[in-house]
């Protein structure tokens, strides 16, 4: 998959249609009884505001001529109890629907974010991270009036329209009949409409993504813009994205507006139309004055329903260009997934094998080229090899972080495809060349591996990396906090961090992908010391530079274009003199040439 | 009230199509009231006294009135858009050029989810409120106060009565606006936090997979997710005590003009007829009676955001170009007059002090923590330093405008940041001008010519974001790339070939040899054979500077320098 970056747009590959509607109407089922609850409630209120104007009449027509004051007190005291039903309404209604339209934002929000949890580095890796956060929050928020107040109204008008439809008809079917003569028109404007509208809101949700995947790659590299003086160049580069996403919203808007003058225009001529009928048909077929001034009294009734209903249809529309983003996002398959029947791995020996195994990140460019080793538990394989060979490939695939095209990976006997995920990794403890550090304590960072652990536990990992000092010299000690960009923590203290994280999960099987670039020497000299200690008992793979590190390794990989070229303790490949030994002869000389 | 100064100012060039605008609502308004008295009419004069020629000029006058309100609600619809928008487009645009001024003590503290937060969720409540509650409330309020005037006209007391329970709703609004802000800056809150988390859990993705903490991080999720959830639902209790009540009172209108209404009319003080008028004007104030409490709760909502948005916009950045700052093309004389430099009362550098002239080479090492990164960040004034001066070329770098200033350095930081952008845009993000040619050159300098012309799309490669895909050496090499094509007088390389094999490092040194023969370089690194060739070797220990010289002479000196040295010589037991 090529790699999207902030400027270009995504490609929409799941297209919208109806099922997926329904699929959002499916995050409502748990609460139909209560909306079907609140529909009648709705209901209700609307008919005793009808009940409010008979009484208007009642009192105008009747009372007051009469001058009936204490009858008038009594229709006074009707209308107040309609009220106060319709304060009890309003309130259960405003109180049901936000429960129910937070919920299922809840309940989306969830779903997208438990999904993503399961899609591999690939999916985070080819594309900017602001467009994946855009996802899961702003767009899931967009949806929220939709799904509380949109449904309910929904619901509501239609009913109404429902109810007046089958009054008009029964009043008279001629003159209903030229009332709903505007319809098709409305239907065919809409029709027409529906395409740009869905075109302009889709441009709208993909310049959004761009502009916060922008903002938020400025923000996480703010350091290097500055260092860089480059505040000039990417306020142009914003200002363009803030302009493209402003106008892409004011043609959407001006697609949308239109709907409702061409309601309002089609609900008089509609008005119009039966005054012409009415005059025409007057004292035929039971048109009398009474029924054509019912009817023109009613035609808005009958309007205003349609009215709320292109309203929603225009929200929905536009929630639509962020509901297929979210879909497609929950849709996108795990490359790497637990395969069906995949089982608990049990307490890893540690035993590692890679059997004639072929892998590439993208088709033609082949990384691993039919690899075959094989660990035994407990060893130290230390790969080496210029940048770029595959060295962290194959750590990566051990973890079956990726899966491989061909041949297989084995641990403990077993194809890491035929075990879940989660108990393959959580026995393992990789220390990554990017060293992340989430917001929080120290100690928080530390036990990221291992949530139970107590710490003592955790300070005695710190101490086995030599980090004790250091983070007892910061003010707070362990419980200073830090956030993701790592503070005013130096690149060395982070990696000491996350070297005492990667131990205290106590794994069978520990990486070590150049774990200690940044590490001073005396540090590293001490840590070495302790190291071999830790690496008792534990399978490792140590990618590194330095060769002190390497050369007490139980076996050493020189990878070199995706294939192992030599391979075998230290002395053995002295001995061969060849790659390996070329590599350690000219280290040599390199420091010797003081 | 500063939020809507803040507005106001935002709107000056829009000011014009905005009043325009409103113009437009009031004259809608008013055609919106020719329709019903035509109407009447046609059933009077037409259907009644079946004057069936006035049929065809009634209903042209209607229909024209409507679709002349229908272009001018779609017009003025528009135009509120496009002022919303314009002052959300520079809302937007302000926030992002303080979020560019600020200073690393600010990035060093806030989380990237937070202010991701207030250009998004913030600036749309205010679009909401500049695009929509704006106009309503002139809307509502000219309706009112029209319908009022009118009312007083025709009877002046029932007008007073009627308008009687205007307090309740008047003591309910302002209850609602003090009470619902809290809810709004709750809400807020809790969404940066929601923000926080996720944009998080995105960047640390390959940690969590790693050691398999989904679970986790879907509990540190679900945790704020149901905390927005209850924040929202805790905002909906409040309104959910006054809306419903509001709307009621605003019904209330109704018993009291039919009752005080009927009562004077029996009592003969107005006619049937009046009260009858009087009744079908009542839809025209009860309407903006029931709405005033949804206007509040959408106003204070914007109050809330804006506020964000505000403190945010107000942050003075500590690090800021003085008044006559002066920006020129720098030799590169750094020197350090006994700098003293601490976050918060935490010392970190004490008393430094240290000269380096164009040509040489400044080479600083030491355990790690002791400084070294902070020490050089000291020259592009990313932080100021507390006690002592730094100087460039003789001048006090305060003196020098800030940008100005770092555009004559050229960093490479340790804590390399790439882009989601092309290699070639990365290696020329110093310099964006730079051609194909100066980006290659420097790529051959850093050593990465070579693989990156073996990715397939090579220098239009692009890259993902933090440089995920790229391993620790070739990041190093493209950040390396970037600071060289800069061709800056000082150069800063913190810890840059770390990560590079020592064969590759030994070339790189070699091509920058000469690269840096007139510049002023600093090097900060932990292998001895990146830091033998300094003029100057500075050995820094708990912020403190304990050794200095060449590399022979702090050998001879036989301290912490020369037992590094041994250390790693002891890789070679021959």
């Amino acid at each position: 998959m090529a790699r999207n970056k902030f400027d270009i747009d995504e490609e929409l590959e799941a297209r919208f249609d109806a099922k997926q509607l329904r699929r959002l109407l499916g995050y409502l089922k748990p609460y139909r009884g209560k909306v079907a609850f609140t529909v009648v409630l709705m209901i209700t209120t609307s008919l005793l505001s009808l009940l409010g104007a008979y009484l208007v009449k009642v009192a105008i027509d009747d009372m007051i001529p009469a001058g009936n004051i204490g009858g008038m007190f009594i229709l006074a005291l009707i209308f107040i109890a309609t009220l106060v039903f319709n304060t009890i309404c309003m309130k259960y209604r405003i109180r049901t629907m936000s429960n129910i339209g937070q919920s299922i934002i809840y309940n989306i929000r969830e779903d997208i974010f438990r999904h993503i949890q399961q899609l591999p580095f690939a999916y985070y890796d080819s594309r900017p991270h602001g467009k994946i956060l855009v996802r899961v929050v702003n767009y899931v928020n967009s949806l929220s009036d939709l799904l509380s107040n949109g449904l309910i109204n929904l619901i509501t008008d239609l009913f109404t329209l429902a109810a007046i439809i089958c009054f008009l008809l029964i009043m008279n079917v001629k003159l209903a009949l030229v009332c709903f003569t505007g319809l098709p028109v409305l239907v065919t404007v809409t029709f027409l409409l529906k395409n740009a509208q869905r075109k302009a809101w889709q441009k709208v949700s993909r310049k959004l993504s761009n502009m916060n995947a922008y903002i938020h790659e400025s923000i996480c590299g703010i350091k290097v813009t500055q260092s860089f003086a480059r505040e000039d160049e990417n306020m142009e580069i914003f200002l363009g994205q803030n302009d493209e996403y402003r106008k892409a919203w004011i043609s959407a808007v001006r697609i949308q507006f239109l709907l409702w003058p061409t309601i309002d225009i089609i609900a008089v001529a509609s008005a119009c139309a039966i005054f012409f009928a009415g005059v025409h048909w007057l004292g035929t077929g039971g048109i009398t004055v009474g029924v054509i001034l019912t009817f023109t009294s009613s035609v808005w009734r009958f309007w205003e329903p349609i009215a709320n209903l292109g309203n929603f249809y225009n929200s929905i529309v536009n929630a639509v260009a962020y509901l297929e983003r979210i879909f497609e996002t929950i849709d996108e398959k795990p490359a790497v997934a637990d395969l069906p029947g995949a089982v608990q791995m049990p307490q890893i020996n540690g035993a590692v094998e890679f059997r004639d195994v072929v892998f590439c990140y993208e088709k033609d460019e082949v990384i691993l080229d039919h690899v075959s080793f094989s660990v035994k538990p407990g060893e130290t394989v230390a790969l080496v090899g210029p940048t770029g060979a595959g060295k962290s490939t194959i750590v990566n695939l051990v973890s079956r972080f990726y899966d491989v095209q061909e041949g297989s990976v084995m641990v403990d006997g077993r194809d890491v495809r035929s075990v879940t995920l989660e108990s393959l990794r959580k026995q393992m403890g990789i220390m990554l060349q990017d060293t992340f550090i989430f917001s929080g304590t120290i100690m928080d960072n530390i036990k990221y591996s291992r949530l139970d652990a107590t710490d003592e536990e955790a300070i005695a990992a710190a101490r086995a990396v030599m980090a004790h000092d250091f983070i007892m010299s910061l003010p707070d000690g362990y419980k200073t906090e830090v956030n993701e960009r790592g503070s005013r923590l130096s690149v060395g203290q982070r990696q000491l961090i996350s070297f005492a994280r990667a131990l205290l999960a106590d794994p069978r099987i520990l990486v070590l992908d150049e774990a200690t670039s940044s590490i001073d020497t005396k540090t590293e000299m001490a840590l070495q010391a302790g190291l071999q200690r830790l690496l008792k008992g534990r399978t490792s793979f140590i990618i590194a530079h330095r060769l002190s590190t390497i050369k007490t390794a139980d076996k050493i990989m020189y990878i070199d274009n995706g294939k192992i070229v030599e391979q075998g303790s230290h002395e053995e490949l002295m001995a061969k003199k060849g790659a390996y030994y070329k590599l350690y002869t000219a280290q040599y000389q390199l420091l010797e040439a003081v | 009230m500063r939020e809507f100064k803040w507005v106001w100012g935002l709107m000056r060039k829009y000011r014009g199509i905005f009043f325009a605008a409103l113009g437009l609502v009031f004259v809608h308004g008013l055609l919106s009231m020719i329709n019903a008295p035509v109407q009447g009419k046609i059933v009077d004069e037409v259907i009644i006294n079946g004057q069936i020629e006035k049929l065809l000029t009634l209903v042209l006058i209607m229909i024209g009135s409507t679709v002349l309100r229908a272009i001018l609600r779609y017009t003025y619809l528009n135009m509120f858009e496009h002022v919303s928008q314009n002052v959300v487009y520079n809302a937007r645009r302000d926030v992002f050029r303080k979020v560019q001024e600020l200073d690393f003590d600010f990035f060093d503290r806030t989380k990237t989810g937070d202010i991701m937060a207030r250009m998004t969720g913030d600036l749309e409540a205010v679009r909401h409120f500049t695009a929509y509650v704006m106009y309503s409330i002139f809307q509502h309020a000219v309706t009112f106060i029209l319908v009022i005037t009118f009312l007083f006209a025709i009877n002046t007391t029932f007008t007073l009565i009627l308008l009687a329970i205007t307090p309740i709703t008047g003591i309910l609004a302002v209850r609602l606006t003090s009470k619902v802000k809290p809810a709004f800056s709750a809400i807020r809150e809790q969404f940066s936090r929601l923000n926080s988390v996720v944009q998080e859990n995105i960047s640390g993705n390959r940690v969590v997979k790693a050691f398999a903490q989904e679970d986790y991080e879907i509990y540190k999720f679900s945790r704020e997710n149901a905390g927005f959830k209850e924040c929202n639902i805790q905002a909906a209790k409040i309104w959910e005590r006054y809306l419903p009540v509001m709307d009621s009172v605003a019904g209330l209108l109704t018993v009291i003009a039919i009752l005080a209404g009927g009562i004077m009319v029996i009592t003969k003080n107005i006619t049937l007829g009046e009260l009858v008028t009087f009744n079908s004007f009542l839809w025209a104030l009860n309407n903006p009676m029931r709405m005033i409490g949804w206007l509040v709760n959408d106003t204070q909502r914007f109050a809330t955001s804006a506020e964000k948005v505000m403190m945010l916009l107000n942050r003075e950045p500590r690090i800021k170009s003085k008044d006559g700052a002066v920006a020129e093309k720098l030799e590169g004389r750094v020197e350090f007059r006994n700098v003293c430099f601490g976050y918060g009362k935490e010392p970190v550098l004490k008393d430094i002090s240290f000269c380096a002239y164009p040509g040489q080479t400044v080479a600083v090492v030491g355990p790690t923590g002791s400084g070294k990164s902070t020490l050089v960040s000291l020259i592009s004034r990313f932080y100021d330093c507390t006690h002592g001066t730094v100087l460039i070329d003789d001048r006090d770098i305060k003196d020098y405008d800030v940008r100005a200033l770092r555009a004559n350095i050229a960093v490479a930081m340790q804590d390399i940041f790439l882009f989601s952008e092309t290699i070639e845009g990365n290696i020329a993000y110093g310099a964006p001008d730079v051609s194909v040619e100066k980006v290659q050159w420097a790529a051959e300098m850093a050593g990465a010519h070579d693989f990156i012309t073996e990715f397939p799309e090579d220098y239009d490669t692009i890259i993902g974001e933090r440089g995920v895909g790229l391993s620790g050496g070739q990041k190093q090499r493209i950040a390396l790339a970037r600071a060289l094509v800069m061709k800056a007088p000082i150069i800063i390389l913190d810890d840059t070939t770390s990560s590079v094999d020592i064969e590759t490092e030994h070339r790189i040194q070699q091509n920058l040899k000469n690269f840096c023969k007139n510049r002023t370089t600093f090097i900060i690194a932990h292998r001895i054979s990146s830091v033998k060739h300094a003029d100057l070797i500075l050995v820094l220990e708990n912020g403190e500077i304990v050794e200095r010289g060449t590399h022979s002479e702090l050998l001879s000196l036989k301290g912490r320098y020369y037992s590094t040295f041994v250390n790693q010589y002891g890789d070679f037991d021959k």
